[in-house]
């Protein structure tokens, strides 16, 4: 065995790669458990390739079959209902993971300098996850898969110029058909690689800069310990209780995330009273509602999403550490996650008096919260020198080891 | 306030939030405590076979499938006539007359249950909506306008003990849509029992390694 490992080694670097990035991989021993879930969402990638192959297998792509094919799926399939509802519980379970991975960011800091390319990359995974999840929506060929694809498909039309011809060339036709399905599907296949791809690079990324941890602060070597067996243990047992809720809805509840509508076949001539996106767009798909013309909503949606990519810019505080010691930027954090709560919500209900006010005052929250980071931030960089760093990040500052430098007044 | 409150709150108030904007709306729906048994399967099945499938298809349920809910060889063979056992349930009026006499087809009921919010909830509800008023004109109150005419003549029931045995065989027919829409729901429960189960022993160990190892930490 040895001689074998030998044998390679000497011809790839399998035993530096396994001890330098796997075992021995150091990482801050201060983690807690919001550091759980990046590996959660690596671990429902894979949950969802490897139950999209199966699926796969038996799903017929084709306008006149495909609600049929998923129907066989759950019926006459060996276990087709495990994957199936694995599958479709599994989208819901990404966007929670990389919901709560993202919050985890934003909250320690953890965009900051050094890890730029590591939240850029992370942003693109998230766009390439909505995609992915936009294009496999269509794919049980249900009523709400056709309406949602044909609503968003058609927010294009607010493309200068060429509008018409964009949305027409997007559905292969004049509206969603047969030609959408097929390359929906193909779609959905092909850009799970380029996820794996960009989770690569994410990770590699990761690998240099090293896990942000609760301080914000990069720690001395001394306080880094190596992944195994520490982390290897947390993440099993984070692992443990991640399963038990996903499996609690994959076994008992696999509908809640499907909406009632999405069981009628897909039906061009009617319209479905209310059309809803899955839950992880609502906020977005609430922000595009609030905005009166299309273009403009259609903008605000994109920039929605894409925003996030800024915020290594927008925070120009130069103390180090995360919202833990930065009390006015955390208060903005949790305004912004109660505020996505209710974008959420009013993204979910059909549009009425009060609630599109309260929708559009909760986006121009949403984009406020951006706009003034700049300028907060700096002013709680200046009113923090002025009253005097926590005692706990001037000790982690002055330890002579840790990596970060800075001194009040700038 | 610490921040582990806060956490939970903010959180909490985004699940909140988040399942209420689904489960709104079907708070018009009888509140019924169904007994999902295979002898109430069986006996709406039975219902559905002599009312429903005059007028509507079972899509997705085959003849032999009625052999799962306690139907033996004899009944389904009565039931589907020449029709071989691997065939869907069709209706027994042919889809031209049907279309021709409601202007529609009627619906697939093999997966109505899950198809509208409420489930055997909605479809309980449906079929006891129905009334008559004052111009002795039916209408369905959950669906008014509905181009279904009253199955049970529900509308034009006469006395308690009748209201009683059609509420019967209205809840019965449910439960078995219930379980046309989802027939594995049984063995998915009970395999989801024994999954949960393996799970929660499993974390607990994982749980205690994670505590092992991390002892050994200074
Ligand atoms: C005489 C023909 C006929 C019979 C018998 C009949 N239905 Fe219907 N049913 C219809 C028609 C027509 C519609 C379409 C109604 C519409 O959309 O306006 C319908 C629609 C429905 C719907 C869908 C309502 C909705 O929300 O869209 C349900 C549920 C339903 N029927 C259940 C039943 C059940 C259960 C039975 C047996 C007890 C039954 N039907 C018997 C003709 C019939």
């Amino acid at each position: 065995m040895s001689k074998l490992l030998n044998w390679v080694d000497a011809r790839f670097p399998l035993s530096e790669f396994v001890k330098q990035d796997l075992t021995g991989y150091p990482t801050p021993r201060n983690l807690s458990y919001w550091w759980n879930f990046g590996f959660l969402a690596g671990f429902v990638l894979v949950l969802q390739v490897v139950s999209g192959l199966f699926l796969a297998m038996h799903y017929k792509p084709d306008a006149s079959l495909a609600f049929e094919s998923i129907e066989h799926i759950m019926r006459e399939v060996n276990y087709g209902w495990l994957i199936r509802y694995i599958h479709s519980t599994g989208a819901s379970a990404f966007f929670a993971v990389i919901f709560i991975h993202m919050a985890r960011t934003l909250y320690y800091g953890s965009y900051r300098a050094p890890r730029e390319l590591m939240w850029w990359t992370g942003q693109g995974l998230l766009l390439l996850l909505m995609a992915t999840a936009f294009f496999g929506y269509l794919l049980p060929w249900g009523q709400m898969s056709y309406w949602g694809a044909q609503v968003i498909t058609n927010l294009f039309r607010a493309t200068p110029f060429f509008g018409d011809e964009i949305v027409i060339w997007l559905r292969g036709g004049f509206s969603i058909g047969d030609a959408t399905l097929t390359r929906f599907f193909v779609l959905h296949y092909f850009f799970p690689f380029l996820i794996i791809g960009l989770v690569l690079i994410h990770l590699v990324a990761l690998h240099t800069v090293k896990s942000s941890n609760p301080s914000g602060i990069n720690l001395a070597a001394k306080d880094n310990i190596p992944f195994h067996p520490y982390f290897t243990a947390k993440d099993l047992y984070g692992l443990g209780v991640f399963l038990i809720v996903f499996c609690f809805f994959v076994f008992f509840s696999p509908e809640f995330f499907i909406e009632a509508d999405n069981n009628i076949p897909a039906n061009p001539l009617k319209t479905p009273a209310h059309i809803v996106p899955e839950w992880y767009f609502l906020p977005f798909y609430a922000i595009l509602r609030s905005i009166p013309d299309l273009l403009g909503g259609v903008v605000a949606m994109g920039l929605s999403v894409v925003i996030f990519a800024a915020m290594p810019f927008l925070d120009r505080s130069h103390i180090p550490g995360g919202a833990r010691y930065r009390p006015v930027y955390r208060i903005l954090f949790y305004i912004f996650v109660l505020d996505f709560a209710v974008l959420t919500y009013v993204g979910a209900v059909p549009p009425s008096g009060s609630l599109v006010v309260i929708g559009q005052v909760a986006t121009f929250i949403y984009f406020a919260l951006f706009a003034l980071l700049p300028f907060i931030s700096k002013a709680e960089e200046k009113w923090l020198c002025k009253r005097g760093l926590p005692a706990e990040v001037e000790e982690l500052l002055k330890s002579k080891s840790s990596p970060d430098k800075f001194n009040c007044p700038l | 306030m610490n921040q582990k409150t806060m956490t939970f709150l903010l959180f909490g108030s985004f699940l909140f939030l988040t399942a209420n904007s689904r489960a709104s709306s079907d708070v018009s729906l009888a509140e019924v405590d169904f007994d999902h048994s295979v002898e109430n399967i069986k006996s709406g099945a039975q219902v559905a076979m002599d009312v429903c499938r005059l007028c509507h298809e079972f899509k997705y349920i085959k003849y032999r499938n009625l052999l799962e809910i306690g139907f033996n060889k004899d009944e389904v063979d009565v039931l589907r006539g020449d029709m071989p056992l691997n065939t869907s349930i069709l209706s027994t009026t042919k889809p031209e007359i049907a279309s021709k006499l409601f202007g529609m087809m009627p619906p697939d009921l093999s997966l109505m249950a899950k198809a509208r919010r409420g489930g055997a909830r909605y479809i309980y509800t449906l079929l006891t909506s129905y009334s008559m008023d004052a111009e002795e004109h039916v209408d369905n109150k959950l669906f008014p306008g509905i181009k279904m005419p009253d199955p049970f003549a529900y509308a034009i029931r006469t006395d308690d003990v009748r209201q009683k045995e059609l509420d019967q065989r209205i809840e019965n027919v449910s439960v078995f849509l219930q379980w046309t829409s989802d027939p594995k729901a049984k063995e998915r429960r009970r395999t989801g029992y024994y999954v949960i189960a393996y799970l929660i022993v499993l974390t607990f160990l994982f749980y205690l390694l994670k505590r092992k190892v991390w002892r050994t930490l200074k």
